[in-house]
């Protein structure tokens, strides 16, 4: 089975929000409201501060809890790909699955009163299209893929610094740090 | 703190309130069944059984306004094979369902005694199950303050010491019920209620001991864990909610250990039952305040892991 999934070179992000943007825009969410989000991390000293830039959302997980646990079967992954999908005419709005999810990827829809959470673009995927965020990315930092594929082509890791364990959920992302996010190397940048 | 909070504070509060009383009420049948006449335990205990019904219907009641589409609450066991959720939604139903049959036949003495036994066990167990299951609900890795031994511990014993001082109190109320409507039968349970209460008090006094022993361990466990974890520790220990821990432990044991040394002590000598029943009431709800605090402080100090 294919499992689709994210890759970002942290090393290039600006932060400039276009991929929360065009998310948001796709999405058709209020200000208030995140599928994606770009995080930022900063510290150290002068004359060694550092910052990085981290454009998180569903990580479209392997094992993810958010699915095992949702009581009523609303959050599902798509067999072909492995994406993780939502039925709002299944959700109930226990929201278990925002307590369930270790990366805060999932959202309350305040007037669905139902969760919302990123779908992979999965219309646009269907048609041999990019993701919204993707496609919206200046830096060209994101990408999508397989992956496998994405693993071979780029490296990176899903554990980084301020990250949760990717044992918990062998989230379908990885990253390629800035130095001061790699795990082990803290001392080394004055964390 | 919204009322989708207090939601999940009344559910569990009540379901393991419910659940306690049922066990607290089966054992004390079984033991007073060995020296009394069936007739006179069954006097004793009867009425108490009828309330537990209505109560883990009520904390149901209360558990849906923890959710934005109640009357799809149904749904909620769909994904029982994998979901605690649906599991503690499962066992709660039938808890309730179990609990309601079997008051009806054991009140109105349908069926035989082996049949009402059967089901009497049965529902113990579907309660065992609803305990586990509301426990394995908060053991998620994403909130370390709750990912651990210590919560099935602290439910279990809350379970269990909410049950055995509301039983205590049903009994009173019962008691009191006799004396008005029944007199002929008031004298013969006294001894009956006395010797209950006293076991009620020293187990109280018992089950808030695992409770003072488990805090500490459980603050200590929390500052040495991750930073969601000491941040956990902080909020309750240091930060603004240490009032309400204080508070908890101050209502517990004046609750559980004060109060009910003095119930113990009127359990001794027949026809202090006026002060024993004002003394089991005081106590019964000394804890229960005690534990609505604690389960508030369980909500309120979560931190996430990032």
């Amino acid at each position: 089975m294919t499992q689709l999934g994210f890759h970002i070179d942290t090393r290039y992000c600006i932060e400039c929000k276009s991929c929360q943007i065009a998310c948001n825009d796709k999405n058709n969410l209020g200000v208030e409201t995140l599928f994606r989000q770009v995080h930022y991390f900063e510290g150290g000293e002068f004359p060694n501060p550092w910052v990085w830039h981290l454009s998180m959302s569903c990580n479209h997980c392997v094992d993810p809890l958010c699915v095992k646990n949702c009581p009523t079967g609303a959050l599902y992954k798509r067999e072909k790909d492995g994406i993780v999908l939502h039925d709002p005419d299944k959700c109930i709005g226990c929201r278990y699955c925002e307590w369930s999810c270790p990366y805060g990827a999932i959202s309350f829809l305040e007037n669905e009163k139902v969760i919302g959470k990123c779908n992979f673009c999965v219309d646009l995927i269907d048609e041999g299209k990019n993701p919204a965020c993707v496609d919206a990315c200046l830096m060209r930092v994101l990408h999508f893929g397989d992956i496998e594929e994405l693993r071979k082509e780029f490296g990176g890791s899903g554990d980084i610094v301020g990250l949760p364990d990717s044992h918990i959920t062998q989230p379908s992302l990885l990253i390629t740090p800035k130095p001061e996010a790699v795990l082990g190397k803290e001392k080394e940048v004055g964390r | 703190m919204s009322i989708r909070d207090w939601a999940l504070i009344v559910f569990t509060i009540l379901a393991q309130t419910s659940v306690g009383a049922l066990w607290v009420l089966l054992v004390t049948r079984y033991f007073a069944g060995r020296k009394y006449e069936m007739e006179e335990v069954d006097r004793l205990t009867d009425r108490a059984l009828m309330a537990i019904g209505p109560v883990i219907v009520l904390g149901g009641v209360a558990s849906l306004f923890h959710l934005s589409r109640p009357f799809s609450a149904y749904l909620a066991v769909v994904n029982i094979g994998t979901s605690w959720l649906s599991r503690e939604s499962f066992f709660g139903a039938a808890f309730a369902a179990l609990v309601i049959v079997f008051a009806i036949l054991q009140t109105r003495k349908i069926g035989t005694i082996s049949l009402r036994n059967v089901i009497a066990g049965l529902t113990a167990l579907v309660g065992l199950g609803l305990i586990v299951s509301m426990s394995s609900v908060y053991m998620l890795p994403t909130y370390p303050a709750w990912d651990s031994w210590v919560t099935p511990v602290t439910f279990f014993t809350s379970t269990l010491l909410m049950g055995t001082l509301a039983v205590g109190a049903a009994l009173v109320a019962n008691y009191v019920y006799m004396q008005r409507k029944e007199p002929d039968y008031a004298d013969a349970q006294s001894m009956l209620l006395r010797g209950t209460l006293r076991r009620i008090a020293l187990a109280a006094v018992l089950l808030l001991g695992v409770e003072f022993v488990v805090l500490p361990i459980y603050l200590a466990l929390l500052a040495a864990g991750p930073r969601a974890a000491l941040l956990s520790a902080q909020l309750m220990a240091a930060g603004p909610f240490s009032w309400a821990l204080v508070l908890r432990v101050t209502l517990a044991f004046f609750g559980a250990v004060f109060v009910s040394m003095f119930m113990y002590q009127n359990t001794i000598n027949p026809g202090q039952e006026k002060m024993l029943g004002k003394l089991t009431y005081v106590a019964f709800v000394l804890v229960l305040l005690a534990e609505v605090l604690g389960r508030f402080l369980f909500y309120m100090t979560k931190h996430p892991l990032t």
